[in-house]
């Protein structure tokens, strides 16, 4: 396991080793394997695991291109919120379909949803920080809040904090599991960040979330999960085979475009047919059409992994025959 | 080359073809009959914006008995109303329609039999 560290304010050695109870000398960055001070939007990596594999995510996110935004995604968020998040955004980025199609929008509000409570949620910690360093009264009140908060995405989003929260490994729970764990957070200081990160898969799920999310000031942060620009763009800034990215990408969004709009089609006359045939009524009408929605996106989503697993061979193979 | 990738191959021709065939039809027919007070507010309802285009060709595309059927039930207004959109459009946009709409639904429908055809496994190896 890797711990990076990330603070947004420059440190000198002792400060340092106050506030965080940290030493210095436990720190390396990826140009200076033994600093004298800690650096604003610089990621360290903590000495006790300084393998290869440390150090390949340390160099993924030392990227001058994105460790100021990461480091204020992860003060934020929150270190595991990070990780977590940015899991769950390299999955959306299949779904994005579902974004996009009104065949689909049953899903999309549902992820939609997840995340808004997730940044509720985190907006109610933020403030509890607040509160809490201030020492004011209303430090219950804001607990409370963020209870309430954390409670709800509990309650309407079960599913989804499972499922995003079993990639992370942490011993002492997750924010998102344990609401202590979230407000001890909210309670310390947060100028200073720590990642745990397992692998350099992790590492580059971080990277590319730091290029969709962007931090508008206040823990606002607008996460565009939609970008299947984003793909071909990265892919060609990397060197990459953008051609083919492209290929992929627009090819994946218009065939399962389609296959949700035929699932649409064939369903909505379906029902007209049920609701003049037999006596069900507009209750069937809605259930029947959050049916046909769901079945839409079902298909759609099945479709877009079908094209982005293939489209690649059948890309090559039409190069070769050409 | 496998079956997969051949059939992957052909779906992504079709949804390319008929995605030209949808901004096509959208601007050459669609575009006047919302432009047109005859027309305006019979093109059916909207799922998404420019769903109304899928709606038109639709209207060209059933046997009209069926259109006629559906155009006396109450549900007429999730659909175009094909008789005011015969008699606003030319042979051309009808056949064009026609054509759109079969080869969107067929590319479709095929598209969701792949997806569960692939999902019982017939396409691993």
């Amino acid at each position: 396991m890797s711990e990076i560290i990330l603070c947004n304010r420059t440190y000198s050695a002792s400060v340092f080793k106050n506030e965080c109870g940290i030493g210095i000398e436990l720190a390396s960055s990826l140009t200076c394997a033994n600093p004298d001070m800690i650096i604003a939007n610089t990621p360290y990596l903590l000495k006790n695991g300084n393998s290869a594999v440390c150090k390949a995510s340390l160099a993924k996110l030392s990227n001058p291109s994105i460790t100021k935004n990461l480091t204020s995604l992860a003060l934020s968020f929150g270190g595991d919120n990070l990780i977590s998040l940015s899991s769950i955004s390299s999955q959306l980025q299949e779904y994005n379909v579902g974004l996009m199609g009104a065949s689909t929008s049953v899903y999309a509000n549902r992820m939609g949803g997840f995340v808004g409570s997730v940044k509720n949620y985190q907006s109610a910690l933020i403030e509890y920080s607040q509160v809490a360093k201030s020492k004011s009264p209303l430090k219950v009140a804001a607990k409370q809040k963020a209870k309430m908060a954390f409670d709800k995405m509990q309650n309407s989003f079960k599913h989804e904090v499972k499922v995003v929260t079993s990639q992370v490994k942490s011993s002492r729970g997750t924010p998102l599991t344990n609401f202590d764990r979230g407000a001890n957070i909210a309670k310390s200081s947060r100028n200073m960040a720590k990642l745990d990160i397992m692998t350099p898969v992790q590492a580059d799920k971080i990277v590319k979330f730091t290029k969709y999310a962007k931090v508008l000031g206040n823990g606002l942060t607008i996460i565009d999960f939609g970008s299947r620009v984003g793909n071909i763009q990265n892919s060609y800034k990397a060197g990459g085979n953008w051609e083919r990215e492209m290929f992929i990408e627009s090819s994946s969004f218009a065939a399962s475009a389609a296959t949700g709009i035929g699932v649409v089609n064939v369903g909505a006359g379906a029902l007209t047919f049920l609701m003049v045939a037999t006596p069900i009524g507009w209750i069937g009408l809605i259930v029947g059409g959050l049916v046909v929605a769901g079945a839409a996106a079902t298909a759609s989503i099945g479709m877009n992994n079908i094209i982005k697993d293939n489209a690649g061979n059948t890309y090559d193979a039409l190069i070769k025959s050409l | 080359m496998n079956t997969i990738t051949m059939l992957v191959g052909v779906m992504i021709a079709a949804s390319m073809v008929s995605g030209v065939l949808y901004v096509a039809f959208g601007q050459i027919t669609v575009r006047k009959l919302r432009k047109n007070p005859k027309t305006k507010g019979l093109l059916g309802v909207e799922y998404a914006s420019g769903w109304d285009i899928i709606n038109v060709a639709q209207a060209f595309s059933l046997p009209r008995s069926w259109t006629r059927k559906i155009e006396k039930s109450k549900f007429s207004f999730f659909y175009a109303n094909a008789t005011v959109l015969y008699e606003n459009t030319t042979k051309f946009d009808q056949v064009l329609g026609f054509v759109f709409y079969w080869v969107l639904t067929t590319t479709g429908l095929s598209g969701a039999l792949l997806v569960l055809l692939n999902y019982i496994g017939i396409f691993s190896e």
